[in-house]
């Protein structure tokens, strides 16, 4: 067990290794994205002349917007192209004589990023709720703590998804279209763009049969405090089953493709 | 002149014959192009469940907004965002040499070799979706609006490349992997919400230093609300400042440039 530590303190190393770009970047998606969707419901709001709509204040939509993007970051941990891009080039090779698990390996390392970006989420919480009213109470700590979980264990399973959709590239040369796609639907049908309320109830309902809203919409709601513990806890048996399913995938995609994996790269 | 056509055109078969090796691939991104413009259209069709006015424009004026900043998007899809992918590659792995030892401006070169042909299908389907919000939009407007309308856009396309030119080029200095592309398609979100919501410094910020409101929102704003001198003459000082400080910055980057080993 001790590659564990040495792989994640050398993906540590990976994503603090370009520091400016890595603070412009994070700060500037994180702020500038949070002041848009708030002009955006501001003028919303203003042209229906309510303090409320679908159950949400203007401040409560800031929150909203205030985890949505590093929400997105925990989620999706790594970039595009984490596994595809090797199986592509030929550096895949390297998990083939490593003495370790690829999968756990893979998984590890897309855990790092989410787990870092996690305690980003935390930084900014406690930082936006320092100079609120109410300041930072134990309610709000445990919120984020349970946010923060149910974060982690979606980013579990969209890693497994993007795992299972990378894994094709051992078939198509290039996927990363794919994962694309899978990121626009996770984003608008999790509640990226704007709160799952929103949305007609017939869409709401059709929704909860697939994994999109426990994905975004149920960590968010819970860093909130809007979840119930009835929500949280079939969200959290959602995520298990579709965990279980989307691992089980990838592990089949992998057995028979490894088969077909050349070596050389293109 | 004659020789950037002729080189642009062979650049335009070499990126064809390119795209069809990988078929499956080329689909694949055409469909991707096209989830990103249903999610757009139904995200402000969903709004409109709830309000009856976004940015002071109703739904039908909306829709006219959506397909210019989808038309917008997908012309800089296909002729400048692959370059701009590939641009942190050649300049750490040092492959600009090669662009500028050609008897070719080397800004030309890296600006627009890649021309992407399933984004151009795609073009095709953004200008289609375009043509609809017109046809269904019910205010009355003439070929000379049209036109001018039209020229907005382009202008918007214009803008839109420099402001992603200025994020791009730090990589002259940082060597990342990808410079602040990321933060450039973070902020691009501003150019898809009507400029009417941005109040005060963001406003100034949207419309002055980061200008993605003038993208498509000002042309869209000119087509439904008419001519407005003010807009007109900000539009255009700040696309023509813009264009010095990417000349400039540009040739700061090359100053800085220092080959394979940077």
């Amino acid at each position: 067990m001790n590659w564990w530590r040495h792989v994640v303190a050398n993906e540590l190393r990976k994503i603090l290794a370009f520091r400016s770009d890595f603070w412009v970047t994070f700060l500037g998606q994180t702020i500038i994205q949070v002041l848009i969707a708030r002009a955006l419901w501001q003028s919303i709001f203003d042209a229906n002349g309510t303090k409320v709509m679908e159950g949400f204040t203007l401040p409560m939509m800031t929150l909203y917007y205030i985890i949505v993007p590093v929400g997105n970051k925990i989620l999706t941990g790594e970039n595009v192209g984490f596994l595809a891009r090797e199986i592509y080039d030929g550096s895949f090779n390297r998990y083939l004589i490593y003495p370790i698990s690829f999968f756990q390996y893979k998984t590890l390392t897309y855990l790092t990023h989410s787990f870092f970006f996690a305690l980003q989420l935390v930084l900014i919480y406690l930082l936006f709720n320092l100079f609120q009213p109410d300041g930072v109470t134990l309610t709000l700590l445990l919120n984020l703590l349970s946010g923060v979980a149910i974060f982690l264990v979606a980013s579990y399973v969209f890693c497994m998804i993007a795992m299972s959709i990378e894994l094709l590239s051992l078939w198509a040369d290039n996927i990363w279209s794919l994962m694309v796609m899978a990121r626009f639907f996770v984003y608008f049908f999790g509640g990226s763009y704007m709160p799952l309320n929103f949305f007609p109830d017939w869409a709401v309902s059709a929704l909860q049969y697939t994994p999109f809203p426990y994905l975004v919409s149920l960590p968010i709601r819970t860093t909130m405090g809007l979840a119930s513990s009835t929500e949280i806890q079939v969200g959290l048996v959602s995520l298990l089953v579709w965990s279980i399913l989307f691992h089980l995938t990838a592990r089949s995609l992998w057995s028979k493709g490894e088969y077909r994996y050349n070596g050389v790269g293109i | 002149m004659k020789r950037y056509l002729r080189l642009y055109l062979h650049f335009l078969q070499f990126s064809f014959s390119r795209a069809m090796e990988f078929r499956l691939d080329f689909f694949f991104r055409i469909m991707m192009d096209i989830i990103y413009y249903v999610v757009n259209i139904l995200l402000f069709k969903i709004l409109f469940l709830h309000t009856d006015l976004i940015g002071g424009w109703t739904e039908e004026q909306m829709m006219v907004f959506v397909g210019s900043y989808l038309l917008v998007d997908s012309i800089n899809m296909t002729i400048f965002a692959t370059n701009m992918w590939w641009f942190p590659t050649y300049i750490n792995r040092g492959d600009l040499d090669y662009y500028l030892i050609r008897p070719v401006s080397p800004l030309f070169f890296l600006s627009l070799r890649e021309f992407s042909a399933n984004s151009f299908m795609n073009l095709i389907l953004a200008f289609a979706f375009f043509v609809y919000a017109l046809v269904a939009y019910s205010g009355t407007f003439t070929i000379v609006e049209l036109i001018n309308f039209l020229l907005l856009l382009l202008n918007g396309t214009f803008i839109y490349y420099c402001i992603q030119m200025l994020m791009v080029l730090p990589v002259f200095w940082t060597h990342s992997s990808r410079g602040f592309i990321d933060l450039f398609y973070s902020l691009g979100i501003a150019m898809e919400r009507p400029d009417k919501i941005f109040k005060g410094w963001l406003r100034i910020l949207f419309t002055v230093f980061l200008p993605f409101a003038l993208i498509a929102s000002y042309p869209a704003k000119y087509f439904i609300e008419g001519l407005n001198l003010n807009d007109l003459l900000h539009l255009t000082l700040v696309s023509v400042g813009l264009w010095i400080v990417m000349l400039f910055v540009w040739k700061k980057a090359l100053r800085s440039y220092s080959s394979a080993s940077s």
